[in-house]
C-alpha cells in the first residue's frame, strides 16, 4: 500500500487553502510520439511536464500528483510506481550509478519525483515490444482515465479519513483541518487522434468524472478526438490545441498550473467550440446523422439490419427511415429537374388557410 | 393452421407461467401453465360465462387481467387473476386479449338480445361488457395516436394560437414551400416532427381545471375609501357549494338587501375571516346581519357522506380506534387532529375542511365504471401485507445488452487521418526512436547528477531572437510568444463569451427588425430541412419529384438567407453614413475633428453570416447527400 500514495514524504499543511490532487494522464502512442519528434520528442515533452509538476507542488506543499501512462496496449502507473513492479528501483539503474537524491542543487521531493518517472518511463517502453507498436495505432484512453479516476477516489477517502488515525500502512497523508477536502484534476496529455472505438468508456469515465466534479484538461499535442473535447467541456475542464507544441511549458503553466479554486476567479482560455457528434457503436465512426435506439439509447451510423437493436435485441420499428435515397421515381426517367431553381417565386400563389 | 391467428400471451396464473389463450372456435379461453402434460391444470373459461373484465391501467407497472366467471348453475361468480408477464409486452400482449374478449363478449350479447333476461344479473353484465367495448374510442387513447393528432386540424390550430412563433413559422414555411407539395402533404410532414408538442397541447387542453379556495382569490380593494372588487358569476357558484352557509345567509337575506352591497358588506364581515380561516381580532367591524351566523355550522353534509363511504379496514383510523379502546389508549392526537375547539386553530382546520370538500367536488378520473362498487384492484394491491407473501416475482422489461465488442462489423474499414499516418511508420524505427530518446544518456541524467531541467526544457537565457528564428527548437522564445498569445485569445474568446450575453449584445449589432426575419429564415429553413431528410430518406420512389423541389426550395432558402445578409449590410452602410455625415456636421460647425473607425460598426452581413453558418453548413450538406445520390444513379448534376 504505501507505495500509492504519492505525498507520504511531505509534511501536510495544517492550514490555508486545500491541497489540490493532480493526476496527469501522458499519452505515450509510439507511432504519435515518432511523428511529432522533429518538433518535440517526447524526453522534451516529459522535462517541460516535470517542471510543471514541480510548479504544481511547489503551490502548497500538501500538493499531490500522479502520473499515468497511456499506452498503445495498457495503461500503466508511471508515478507512484506500482509496488508490484518486478524490477525494484535499484535493479532499473543497473548501468548507470544509483541517482543522489540527495543533490543539494534539487529540491529532494522534486528529484524523487524525477527519477521515478523517468524510470518507469523507461521501462515502460523498454518492454513495449515491435509487434505491440505494429498491431494497433491507438491509445488505451479509456483505461487510463479510469486508472486516475480510481487513484483520485482512493486519495480522497484516505484524504478526508481524518477520524481513524491508526493507518499503520500508509504513511497517512495528515489531513489538515478545514474541511473542503481534496481538490482534484486530471490533465490529459494528448497526442493521438482516433478514438473512436473507445467512445463509450470514454464517456463513462466523463460522466463520472462530472459527477464527482473533477475537471478534465485536454492539451493536445497533436491528432484531434471529439470525445476529450466533450470530456472537458462536460467536466468544465479546458481544452486547448496547442498552435505551437513547442512553447509546452508556456501553455502548461499559463493555462493549466490554476486548479479549480482558483479557476473560480480566472477565467480559463478554454477553447469555445465543441464538436458534440458521438460515434455509432457498430463501426466506431463520428457520425453527424445516425439513429438512436429508443430503448437503449445505442447510436447506429444506419439502422441496424432486420431493425433489431444490435445492442438490447429490442426490435425497433423504423417507419421508412433509411431506405436508399431514392431521387430518381420509377420507370420514367426525367430531365426536368434540372434548372428551374432560383426563377420563379413561390409567393405566385394565395396564402391558404392552415389545415385545408 | 386456422384462417383466424390464435390470440395468445404469457401470463401468470396462482404463481405459475403459463400461456393464455383465446380457443380457436372463440367460444372459450385457456390458460396452461408451462410445461403442463395432462389436461387438468388447464383452465378454462367459457366465453359465454364470462360476466366482466377488468385490467390495470395503462400507466400500471403490473399487467392483470381479471375475468369474472359465473356458471349459469352456481350463484357466486369466481374471479380469475392473470398476471400477463411477457418479457418483451405484456401490455400489449394483455390488450390484445382484452379486445378480443370484449369484441366475443358483446357479439355474444347481441346475438341474444332479443332472448329476454331471466335475473337482472346478467342484463347487467351486458351493460358492463358494453362499457368495457366504448371505452377505446374515447378518452386518452386519441393522444397516443399519432395519426389522429397529425390530422385533428382544430388542435393545430388551437396550438398555432397559442404559440406565435410556431404560427409564424408554420405560415412562413408554407408560404415558401414548392408547389408540387400540396397543402395536406405539407400539412402532415409540419406536423409529422411536432406530434410531441400536439399531444401535449391536447393533454393540457383536454384538462379540467379543478375547483380553487375561492375565498381567498377574491381580493377586495379599497378604493378612496370604498370597497371595490371583482367578483364573477362562477366565483359566486364556487362560493356557494364551497361555503352552505354563505348561499344560506344570502338565500335569507338577499331580496333585503341588494346584491352589491351584500357582497360588499360580506367580505368585510367576521363571517367572512372566519370562513377564510382568519383570527378575529376585536377592531373588526361588526355587522349584525352577519355576524348573526358566525356560530353556524358551514358544514354541507360531506361528513354524513364522508361515513358512507366504503373505507378499507387497514387504512380506517376509526376503526382501529375500536380495537385499541379508543382515545383512553395511545398517544393523544395532535392538537389539530383533535374535534372541537376551531377557534385554536383556524387557519389550519378551514383549510383542511375546503381541501377535503374540493377533493370530494372532484369525480376521480382514474376510476373505470366497469369496476364492482367497493375495493378496486389497486386498492387491494396496495393494501395487501406483500411482506408476507414471499418475494414478488420479476416484473421489468429485460434489456439483453450484447457485448459490444462483437458487433465490431468491421474495425478497420474507415481509417481515420492519423491512423493512415502511423501505418506508414516502420515499427521497429518507431520503438528504437523512442528508446533511444528516452536514453538516460540523452536525457541528460545518466550522470547520477540527475536531469538538468533548465537545459531540458530549452530555454536559453541568453540567446537573443535573432538566432532563435533560425533554429526553431522546443521552448524557443517564439513558440513560447505564440503559446502565450493563443492562451490570450482564448481567455479573451471566453471573456466576450462570459459579457456578452445580454440582450443587446445578442443582436451583434443588427436591428431587430432584421433579426427578427433572420429568425423566421431560420426557422422555416430548418422546416425545409426536416422536410427533405425525410423524404431523403424514406427512400420512396414516387416522392422522388417532390424531393428535387424541396431541393429547389433550399436553393431559395440559401437566397433568402443572402438576401437578409444583404439587407442587413445595408442598413449597417446607413449607419455608417449617418456617423459620418455627423462628424462631417461637428467638423463644419466646430473645425473639430472626431476619431472614428467604421469597423467599429458591428451587424451587416458577415454577423448575418456567422449567426448562419450552421444552417448553411446543413443545407450544404443535405445537397451535397442528393448530389451524390444523383451521381450514384449515374445522373450529371453539373
Ligand atoms: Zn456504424
Ligand atoms: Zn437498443
Amino acid at each position: 500500500m504505501n507505495a500509492v500514495d504519492g505525498s507520504d514524504h511531505y509534511e501536510a499543511a495544517v492550514e490555508g487553502p486545500s491541497p489540490s490532487l493532480l493526476v496527469i494522464v501522458l499519452d505515450t502512442n509510439p507511432h504519435a510520439w515518432a511523428l511529432l519528434a522533429p518538433t518535440l520528442p517526447l524526453s522534451k515533452a516529459i522535462a517541460n511536464i516535470l517542471v510543471f509538476i514541480n510548479a504544481h507542488l511547489a503551490v502548497n506543499n500538501a500538493n499531490q500528483v500522479a502520473v499515468v501512462a497511456s499506452h498503445s496496449h495498457r495503461a500503466v502507473w508511471l508515478y507512484p510506481r506500482p509496488p508490484s513492479s518486478s524490477s525494484s528501483e535499484d535493479v532499473e539503474m543497473t548501468n548507470d550509478q544509483p541517482p543522489k537524491l540527495d543533490d543539494a542543487n534539487k529540491y529532494r521531493p522534486f528529484a524523487l519525483i524525477e527519477n521515478s518517472l523517468l524510470a518507469s518511463l523507461r521501462d515502460l517502453i523498454s518492454t513495449t515490444a515491435e509487434k505491440d507498436v505494429a498491431t494497433t495505432s491507438t491509445t488505451q484512453m479509456a483505461g487510463a482515465l479510469t486508472l486516475a479516476l480510481s487513484y483520485i477516489n482512493k486519495a480522497t477517502v484516505l484524504y478526508s479519513d481524518t477520524t481513524s488515525s491508526s493507518k499503520p500502512a500508509t504513511n497517512a497523508i495528515d489531513a489538515p483541518e478545514n474541511t473542503t477536502g481534496l481538490q482534484s484534476r486530471i490533465l490529459v496529455v494528448s497526442v493521438s487522434g482516433d478514438l473512436a472505438h473507445q467512445y463509450i468508456p470514454i464517456m463513462n469515465t466523463t460522466f463520472a468524472a462530472q459527477r464527482l466534479r473533477i475537471p478534465i484538461d485536454i492539451l493536445k499535442l497533436a491528432g484531434d478526438t471529439v470525445f476529450l473535447q466533450q470530456a472537458s467541456d462536460t467536466t468544465k475542464g479546458i481544452y486547448m490545441h496547442l498552435r505551437s507544441p513547442q512553447g509546452l511549458l508556456q501553455y502548461l503553466m499559463m493555462a493549466f498550473l490554476p486548479d479549480q479554486m482558483a479557476r473560480k476567479h480566472l477565467v480559463a482560455p478554454t477553447q469555445e467550440v465543441v464538436d458534440f457528434r458521438a460515434a455509432c457503436f457498430c463501426h466506431r465512426k463520428v457520425v453527424d446523422v445516425g439513429f438512436v435506439c429508443s430503448i437503449c439509447l445505442s447510436i447506429f451510423c444506419s439502422p441496424p439490419e432486420g431493425a433489431i437493436c444490435l445492442t438490447c435485441s429490442t426490435h425497433l420499428a423504423l417507419g421508412d427511415y433509411g431506405a436508399k435515397p431514392a431521387v430518381v421515381p420509377r420507370k420514367k426517367k426525367k430531365k426536368r429537374r434540372v434548372n428551374g431553381g432560383g426563377g420563379d417565386t413561390p409567393s405566385a400563389r394565395g396564402t391558404p388557410v392552415p389545415g385545408e | 393452421m386456422a384462417p383466424v391467428p390464435t390470440i395468445q400471451g404469457a401470463a401468470g396464473y396462482k404463481k405459475k407461467d403459463g400461456t393464455f389463450s383465446i380457443a380457436q372456435d372463440q367460444k372459450s379461453i385457456q390458460w396452461q401453465p408451462v410445461g403442463a402434460r395432462d389436461a387438468e391444470k388447464v383452465v378454462t373459461i367459457a366465453v359465454a360465462n364470462i360476466t366482466n373484465l377488468q385490467q390495470t391501467p395503462e400507466a400500471a407497472a403490473k399487467v392483470m387481467l381479471k375475468i369474472f366467471e359465473k356458471p349459469p348453475d352456481a350463484s357466486e361468480s369466481v374471479t380469475h387473476l392473470f398476471h400477463f408477464n411477457s418479457p418483451s409486452n405484456p401490455r400489449g400482449e394483455a390488450n390484445a386479449i382484452k379486445d378480443a374478449l370484449t369484441n366475443l363478449i358483446s357479439a355474444l350479447k347481441a346475438n341474444d338480445a332479443n332472448t329476454p333476461k331471466a335475473n337482472g344479473a346478467t342484463s347487467a353484465a351486458m351493460a358492463i361488457a358494453s362499457a368495457v367495448t366504448s371505452k377505446p374510442t374515447s378518452g386518452p387513447a386519441r393522444w397516443y395516436d399519432d395519426a389522429g393528432l397529425k390530422t385533428d386540424i382544430e388542435l393545430q390550430q388551437s396550438l398555432m394560437k397559442k404559440d406565435p412563433a410556431l404560427h409564424r413559422t408554420y405560415m412562413e414555411a408554407r408560404r415558401t414551400k414548392p408547389d408540387i407539395i400540396s397543402d395536406s402533404q405539407f400539412n402532415s410532414q409540419f406536423w409529422s416532427t411536432r406530434t410531441n408538442i400536439l399531444r401535449a397541447h391536447a393533454v393540457e387542453s383536454h384538462q379540467k381545471r379543478g375547483a380553487y379556495n375561492v375565498l381567498s382569490a377574491v381580493k377586495p380593494r379599497q378604493v378612496d375609501g370604498e370597497l371595490k372588487m371583482n367578483i364573477s358569476a362562477e366565483q359566486v357558484q364556487l362560493i356557494f357549494s364551497q361555503h352552505p352557509l354563505v348561499k344560506r345567509v344570502y338565500d335569507e337575506n338577499v331580496p333585503k338587501l341588494n346584491e352589491m352591497e351584500f357582497w360588499s358588506r360580506f367580505f368585510l364581515s367576521r363571517l367572512f375571516k372566519k370562513l377564510k380561516g382568519e383570527r378575529i381580532v376585536e377592531t373588526d367591524g361588526t355587522d349584525p346581519t352577519f355576524d348573526r351566523y358566525l356560530d353556524a355550522s358551514n358544514d354541507s353534509g360531506l361528513d354524513q357522506r364522508l361515513l358512507g363511504l366504503h373505507i378499507p379496514n387497514i387504512i380506517d383510523l376509526e376503526g382501529n380506534e375500536e380495537n385499541q379502546g379508543g382515545s383512553r389508549g395511545g398517544n393523544r392526537a395532535d392538537f389539530t387532529m383533535r374535534p372541537g375547539s376551531a377557534a385554536k386553530v383556524p387557519i389550519v382546520r378551514t383549510l383542511n375542511s375546503l381541501s377535503e370538500k374540493i377533493m370530494a367536488h372532484v369525480a376521480p378520473s382514474d376510476v373505470d365504471p366497469a369496476d364492482p362498487i367497493g375495493m378496486d384492484e389497486e386498492t387491494f394491491n396496495a393494501l395487501a401485507l406483500k411482506d408476507l407473501q414471499g418475494d414478488a416475482a420479476e416484473n421489468r422489461i429485460m434489456l439483453n445488452i450484447k457485448e459490444q465488442s462483437q458487433f465490431f462489423a468491421n474495425e478497420k474499414s474507415a481509417v481515420s487521418a492519423e491512423a493512415a499516418l502511423y501505418a506508414k511508420q516502420v515499427p521497429s524505427e518507431v520503438l528504437a526512436g523512442l528508446r533511444s530518446d528516452v536514453n538516460p544518456m540523452s536525457i541528460g541524467n545518466g550522470t547520477g547528477r540527475g536531469l538538468d531541467l533548465s537545459s531540458a526544457i530549452g530555454v536559453l537565457e541568453e540567446s537573443d531572437s535573432e538566432d532563435e528564428r533560425k533554429t526553431a527548437h522546443v521552448g524557443s522564445k517564439a513558440s513560447l510568444v505564440d503559446a502565450q498569445k493563443q492562451i490570450l485569445e482564448g481567455v479573451k474568446a471566453r471573456r466576450l463569451e462570459i459579457d456578452g450575453s445580454s440582450a443587446q449584445t445578442s443582436l451583434a449589432g443588427l436591428s431587430q427588425k432584421i433579426f427578427d426575419r433572420l429568425t423566421l429564415t431560420h426557422a422555416t429553413t430548418t422546416e425545409f430541412l426536416h422536410h427533405f431528410w425525410t423524404i431523403f430518406l424514406s427512400g420512396d420512389p414516387d416522392r422522388a419529384g417532390e424531393l428535387a423541389k424541396m431541393v429547389e426550395t433550399l436553393e431559395r432558402a440559401m437566397d433568402r438567407i443572402n438576401a437578409v445578409a444583404a439587407d442587413a449590410e445595408k442598413e449597417r452602410d446607413q449607419v455608417i453614413a449617418r456617423t459620418k455625415q455627423d462628424i462631417l456636421d461637428i467638423y463644419q460647425r466646430t473645425q473639430k475633428k472626431t476619431k472614428w473607425d467604421p469597423k467599429s460598426v458591428a451587424g451587416g452581413e458577415k454577423v448575418v453570416k456567422e449567426m448562419m453558418e450552421p444552417t448553411t453548413r446543413a443545407i450544404q450538406k443535405a445537397m451535397k447527400e442528393y448530389k451524390k445520390a444523383l451521381a450514384a444513379e449515374g445522373i450529371d448534376t453539373s
